[in-house]
């Protein structure tokens, strides 16, 4: 897995990085790691993630880079999306819509926090309650951006697919 | 036309203020309006909520 940014800072901030441990390895490029660094100090070191930090800055392939430049997207955006092209089967994880729209159009596979976080009911890593608890939560203790009335429909999704009823 | 105020990283203003001495825009402002625009093109809601949706089917139903 590839990851930009944004995942890793909402997951430190719902303290739910470990659901990242199935992906081995974490492949995060230099300017992410910073940029996470500079929002979470040392939250990387001490998530027990089998992380492990390329340096590079940004990508070779003339499309992706053209692709980034018209979309404005960041250096770790970037960067990551020059890592991609080194390991094009892996999941590149970000929450940037441009980003995603970049990683999508060359064809990778693209997923985000909110996903990660869904995935822990069929990976057991977390029971549909913690799950659906983390989600309602997460306006509360994530610097995630999402509609809310977006996120209750996404809570109710998952209730029914968990079969649980609303606990209020 | 509004007026927004904003705060940004020394070294951003200056790249703006680059692009206005090198002849690519009039002034700061048209830059900041033409950063904003490219912004909201790439990042309309719908999309997003097309992303979210897609990454609630993964997480539910995915195979990885």
């Amino acid at each position: 897995m590839v990851c930009d940014a944004g995942p890793l800072i909402h997951l430190d901030e719902l303290d739910s990085l470990r659901l990242l441990g199935g992906f081995r390895p974490v492949i995060v490029p230099d300017p992410v790691y910073e940029e996470v660094n500079r929002h979470r100090p040392g939250c990387l070191e001490k998530s027990g993630l089998s992380l492990e930090r390329e340096a590079i800055r940004g990508p070779r392939r003339e499309e992706t880079a053209v692709l980034g430049r018209l979309l404005a997207l960041d250096a770790g955006e970037t960067a990551a999306l020059g890592l991609m092209e080194k390991h094009p089967g892996a999941i590149f994880l970000t929450d940037d819509c441009a980003a995603r729209l970049a990683a999508e159009r060359m064809g990778y596979a693209v997923h985000g926090t909110i996903g990660i976080i869904v995935r822990a009911i069929r990976m057991r890593l977390m029971s549909a309650d913690d799950v659906l608890r983390l989600l309602r939560e997460l306006p509360r203790r994530s610097t995630l951006h999402i509609r809310q009335s977006l996120l209750e429909e996404i809570i109710s999704q998952v209730e029914k697919s968990a079969d649980l009823s609303p606990s209020e | 036309m509004k007026t927004l105020q904003a705060q940004v990283p020394e070294a951003l203003y200056d790249r703006v203020n680059a692009l206005v001495r090198d002849g690519w825009f009039r002034d700061p402002g048209e830059v900041l309006g033409e950063a904003l625009r490219r912004f909201i093109e790439s990042h309309q809601g719908s999309l997003a909520e097309k992303f979210v949706r897609e990454d609630v089917e993964w997480g539910l139903r995915g195979d990885d």
